[in-house]
């Protein structure tokens, strides 16, 4: 149930931490696992003292940086086909470019196997963890 | 009027005396209408016992009712709902006699009567027919029939995850015991432990070791199990 | 059909699927069915063999139901509650309502010829004939069936279409696999107010609304729509309890033994509540023939 100003995490190394939804796309609904969301980041993360040595891993957003994402966990539970549901404890969401590659190239936490039906099967492989 | 005098009122009343008294009883006479009574001729009374045939002959009126008319009422035929009293239980049987043929499962998870079932509090084992497992405590066991889940929740790279799972699901391959509870749960729903102070966080650890213990038990056979359990 | 036609008329404007059977010897005999409050006059033009048939007869109303009446009856089912079922290879569940057909037969017909319409009046059920009215009693004892607790009719576009009466309608009647539709009544809510019935938005909780929050704003325009409330105004009144058919129900499971059908999905109405299932009108029909009456 991701809509106008939910706050989600961000899970991947693109430099964003939190970010604020303020669009859902192609749907006049609230957002769900596999959904293409409009984001505004929020809070940039932290890498550290040793962000200065190696740049690959630079913030690749700012704070206000206006992105899309694909929400990958949701608080609103998921009924799949077989009458089994899940839920996640927090929302997250991956940060995409226009043509919906990922913008980081790691990602850090457990995502949904709806991901897989909703063709972002490219974020899915990233994921460390699936359920 | 007022010119009359009340004398030559008086007066007028006395003009009916003046006329002749015979006319007026020969008049009275005249005008009678009295008849002379002759009574009613008694209805000649019907024989007690009248042959049905006559009976047609009779006037409508005193002809015996002939009473309600029969109609003839069919017999119901046999009734498909005393062949079967619970059609809704008879096809969640049907469902179950394919999905858990041993009754195995149902008597995991039947905690009201097996003493050896699960009970909230457990953890629990999943693994699904592609192959995903997912281990959690359960937290509520709901009985229904053909409809019987139970809710897991696990911390996943530190996101906690609940999945409700059904228990006859032709996608659950097994369900194992990992750790049954030390204490018997007060509560049918544990729901108080998705709360911060209350959370187990996760249960991998326990689960790993149990793997490994029951790997070491039957030997090499849940070796590559294990392995694929580390690298997730 | 309206009764002022001449008799000539009539003849040209049945002639084309009635059965003669209603013009007996050029007598206009009276018709039932929908008739037209502005009857068509009587012209020189309208006579001929190849003109169409008179819109306001029964006869064109049957021919423009054709399309949407299905060919055969259905029949009373009582709703007995809900469950799932898997399908074993790919795991989908799929909820399902149990439907029981309880002596479900056919009590009469209606012909286009007595009635206007072509029907089915099927009876579920059985009521001790003490309980049953004396009119009622006599129907179903001339058309020899027990008393029945429950009566429907279910139209049929044609003759054939009319199954014997006395025939029993098992659950075999209908195929696993087929669509039905199936009419009920819904769960009845009392008198509801305008948030619940309609889903208004209600009013504030404070902005200073006092005793109206949950009633509907206006009613509608002032002096200049009128000073009066439309006709249809959506208010509070009665919610539920009325029928409702839910379309394209897979059948998914039957059994002539206990008169169970399976359906995909949820049906209208509480449970043990009485629901109408006939071929679905917007899927194929299904390809049964009639089969045999009972003796």
């Amino acid at each position: 149930m991701i809509q106008l100003k939910t706050m989600l995490n961000c899970i991947d190394n693109s430099g964003a931490a939190v970010v604020e939804c303020v669009n859902v796309l192609k749907k006049q609904r609230a957002a769900t696992v596999g959904d293409r969301i409009v984001v505004v980041v929020q809070k940039q993360r932290n890498f550290g003292p040793d962000t200065a040595n190696n740049s690959g891993i630079a913030n690749k957003v700012r704070r206000g940086d206006i992105r899309h994402a694909v929400v990958v966990r949701a608080r609103k539970e998921m009924q799949r086909s077989d009458g089994s549901i899940v839920k996640f404890d927090d929302n997250a969401c991956v940060l995409i470019n226009k043509s919906g590659d990922p913008i980081g190239t790691r990602m850090n936490g457990v995502v949904a196997t709806e991901l897989r039906g909703k063709q972002w099967s490219k974020i899915l492989s990233l994921a460390p963890m699936h359920v | 009027m007022t010119a009359f005098s009340p004398i030559m009122r008086q007066l007028a009343c006395l003009r009916s005396l003046a006329k002749p008294q015979s006319s007026i009883s020969s008049q009275l006479g005249r005008r009678s209408i009295t008849t002379s009574y002759t009574p009613k001729s008694e209805p000649v009374p019907l024989p007690n016992k009248l042959p049905k045939q006559f009976i047609s002959q009779l006037p409508e009126r005193l002809q015996p009712a002939p009473g309600p008319k029969k109609v003839k009422v069919y017999p119901p035929p046999a009734s498909a709902r005393n062949a079967c009293k619970d059609p809704v239980g008879a096809v969640a049987e049907s469902q179950m006699a394919i999905l858990d043929p041993k009754g195995e499962r149902k008597a995991l998870f039947d905690y009201r009567r097996n003493p050896r079932s699960v009970k909230v509090g457990d953890i629990l084992r999943v693994t699904f027919k592609n192959g995903d497992p997912f281990s959690g405590v359960c937290l509520s066991i709901r009985l229904r029939g053909v409809d019987t889940s139970f809710l897991l929740r696990n911390e996943l790279t530190r996101v906690g995850v609940e999945m409700w799972v059904k228990a006859f699901s032709p996608n659950v391959n097994s369900v194992e015991i990992v750790q049954r509870t030390e204490k018997r749960k007060r509560r049918a729903r544990l729901y108080y432990m998705r709360q911060p102070k209350h959370d187990m966080r996760s249960v991998e650890n326990i689960v790993t070791n149990y793997l490994r213990q029951k790997s070491a038990l039957s030997g090499q056979r849940g070796r590559g199990q294990q392995q694929r359990q580390k690298r997730r | 059909m309206s009764p002022r036609l001449r008799g000539k008329l009539t003849q040209l404007a049945l002639s084309f699927s009635v059965p003669s059977s209603i013009l007996q010897k050029n007598v206009l005999m009276r018709t039932f069915g929908i008739r037209s409050l502005n009857p068509p006059k009587a012209s020189r033009f309208d006579i001929g063999s190849d003109l169409p048939v008179l819109k306001s007869t029964p006869t064109a109303a049957l021919e423009r139901k054709a399309n949407t009446l299905p060919p055969r009856t259905g029949a009373i089912a009582i709703k007995k509650g809900m469950t799932a079922m898997y399908d074993p290879e790919t795991g989908k569940r799929t909820a399902c309502t149990v439907l029981q057909l309880d002596r479900v037969e056919v009590v009469s017909h209606k012909t286009q010829q007595r009635h206007g319409y072509f029907a089915v009046q099927v009876g579920s059920g059985w009521k001790h004939p003490s309980n049953v009215t004396k009119s009622l009693l006599g129907h179903f004892s001339i058309n020899g069936v027990s008393p029945k607790r429950h009566i429907f009719e279910f139209r049929v576009r044609d003759e054939s279409g009319l199954l014997p009466v006395g025939k029993a309608i098992n659950a075999d009647w209908f195929q696993e696999g087929q669509y039905i539709d199936a009419r009920s009544n819904t769960k009845g809510k009392g008198f509801a107010g305008v948030m619940k019935r309609h889903g208004f938005g209600g009013q504030d909780r404070s902005h200073g609304v006092s005793l109206t929050h949950r009633s509907l704003g206006s009613a509608g325009p002032s002096q200049g729509g009128g000073s009066r409330v439309y006709p249809g105004k959506k208010m509070a009144g009665n919610m539920g309890n009325e029928q409702n058919t839910v379309q394209n129900l897979k059948v998914l499971k039957v059994d002539p033994g206990s008169g169970v059908v399976v359906v995909n999905g949820a049906v209208s109405g509480p449970k043990g509540c009485m629901i109408r299932i006939q071929d679905a009108i917007k899927k194929p029909w299904p390809g049964v023939v009639p089969s045999e009456p009972i003796a």
